[in-house]
């Protein structure tokens, strides 16, 4: 206590431990006269993981896109880690740009830019973005591909890899950015069972080491074992949600209990 | 006298050949601004675009030669039949490079944009490092292809003077009349200079596919 600074009040220090990293409130979406997000509220702590799981349909993979703009909601606010955008305003290239470097994104299919060795894919927003030197990106980019596993990997073409090897890479380069928060839209779904294997080991590793997640997935091992917190989502919206083996054992909703039925009775 | 003939004839493969680089350059730069412009958010913007790209594309070349070297050059402006030529010739290029960037655009898969904005990159090198590289790959073989033939095309500014292959062709047969024998020269002249463009092309295109192999 004697060592805390005088001049900063402890109501200011503790509003800074409980702000959550993101803050999303009454987000919708609409697209022409179909509702995908019919009003969510979430919030997620420094290194906490999510798992948001539900049908085909149910908005989950929009509400990822929403978090970084790739799909700007139609209302409501979206605050990251202190930068907030309010939807239906044309947001600033500078907020919005402050907002996206703090998170990176893993998609369903990979996305890697196949005209660039996998080195140059971790590398490149390296440089562009963050004004790395192309030295210094590459080393941090050999750094992470021999943390997924593939250093070896560094001069093919993603053409070259597998699945499961792609979309390592693929998270390796999301990493590059040091980014406060990794979404993970599906990111095994086109990946055989072996495969996505490979892929939730890294995703489990990054987990263990403190990085805050938001995982859209089928996997419902994974979002049971791995996640902090499970999300159930149907018709756009939240309809369960609680600590994972809570959610997944003893849903409350009976929305969520026929969903998780089906996934069951699999 | 063959030797004599193929040496007239010669004399117009610099201009064919120059004419051919320009209108390309002219078209293969015209065409981005003109292509994007077709993606633009005012519609006014993408209906003019769609309008010059038809104009450019449904008037023949000859009529826009004479539009441009007798229209204009005939009191506006002072123009060189070689400038009228590249002028039409490049406009018409551009319109067509347009449609076939339009079509590479559209060959490339949607995550490749989406992988760019989360990737936090500028509008600038979302193009010139993720889109650009990708797009050349996939606009080459039509772009090779109707490189080839706006090499023949550029035969077309013989009517308005440029003294290229056909134009040299042409004076030669009044010349000699040994019209046979000339214009066989003239078209023999063509295919040499086609078949390396077409070689070239599908070398690089060859070389790119084994690099980005999926």
């Amino acid at each position: 206590m004697s060592g805390s600074p005088a001049h900063e009040s402890p109501g200011m220090l503790q509003e800074a431990a409980t702000e959550p990293l993101l803050r999303l409130e009454a987000i919708h979406k609409r697209f022409g006269a179909f509702e995908a997000l019919s009003g969510i509220d979430l919030q997620v702590r420094t290194r906490e993981v999510v798992a948001i799981i539900g049908p085909s349909g149910s908005g989950k993979s929009t509400l990822l896109r929403c978090i970084n703009q790739l799909e700007p909601p139609t209302s409501g606010r979206v605050v990251l880690a202190g930068v907030a955008l309010e939807a239906g305003q044309e947001p600033s290239r500078d907020a919005l740009m402050r907002l996206r470097r703090s998170v990176g994104m893993v998609f369903q299919s990979f996305n890697l830019f196949p005209h660039l060795t996998v080195l140059r894919n971790v590398s490149l927003a390296q440089e562009r973005v963050m004004g790395r030197r192309r030295k210094d990106a590459d080393e941090i980019s050999m750094q992470l591909l021999s943390r997924v596993g593939l250093a070896d990997k560094a001069s093919q073409y993603p053409g070259r890899c597998s699945g499961g090897q792609q979309q390592r890479i693929a998270i390796a380069r999301a990493l590059a950015l040091d980014p406060q928060l990794m979404l993970f839209d599906e990111p095994t779904s086109s990946l055989d069972p072996e495969l996505g294997l490979e892929v939730l080991a890294v995703m489990r590793e990054l987990a263990e080491n403190g990085m805050t997640m938001i995982v859209v997935t089928h996997e419902m091992h994974f979002a049971e074992s791995v996640s902090d917190r499970v999300i159930i989502m149907a018709d756009g919206r939240i309809v369960e949600e609680g600590e994972s083996a809570q959610v997944m054992r003893n849903p409350t909703t009976e929305r969520a209990k026929r969903f998780l039925h089906a996934v069951n009775d699999r | 006298m063959t030797l004599d003939i193929l040496q007239a004839i010669a004399a117009g493969i610099p201009w064919t050949l120059a004419l051919t680089a320009v209108a390309l350059v002219i078209g293969a730069a015209l065409g981005q601004p003109l292509c994007a412009m077709r993606f633009s958010r005012w519609s006014a913007v993408r209906f003019l675009a769609s309008a010059l790209i038809l104009t450019f594309r449904s008037i023949p070349p000859i009529v826009w030669l004479f539009f441009i070297f007798f229209g204009f050059g005939s009191g506006y402006l002072q123009i060189s039949p070689f400038q009228a030529a590249a002028a039409g010739l490049g406009l018409i290029t551009a319109a067509n490079m347009a449609e076939i960037y339009r079509g590479a655009l559209a060959a490339i898969h949607p995550g490749q944009w989406e992988a760019a904005f989360a990737l936090n990159l500028l509008p600038r090198h979302r193009f010139l490092d993720v889109i650009g590289p990708q797009l050349l790959r996939v606009a080459l073989p039509s772009g090779a292809t109707y490189a080839i033939g706006l090499l023949k095309d550029s035969a077309i500014s013989s009517t308005i003077g440029v003294s290229e292959i056909a134009f040299q062709a042409y004076h030669t047969s009044q010349r000699t009349f040994h019209s046979l024998d000339v214009y066989a020269i003239a078209g023999l002249l063509y295919i040499l200079i086609s078949l390396p463009m077409a070689s070239l092309a599908r070398w690089i295109d060859i070389k790119l596919r084994a690099r980005v192999a999926r």
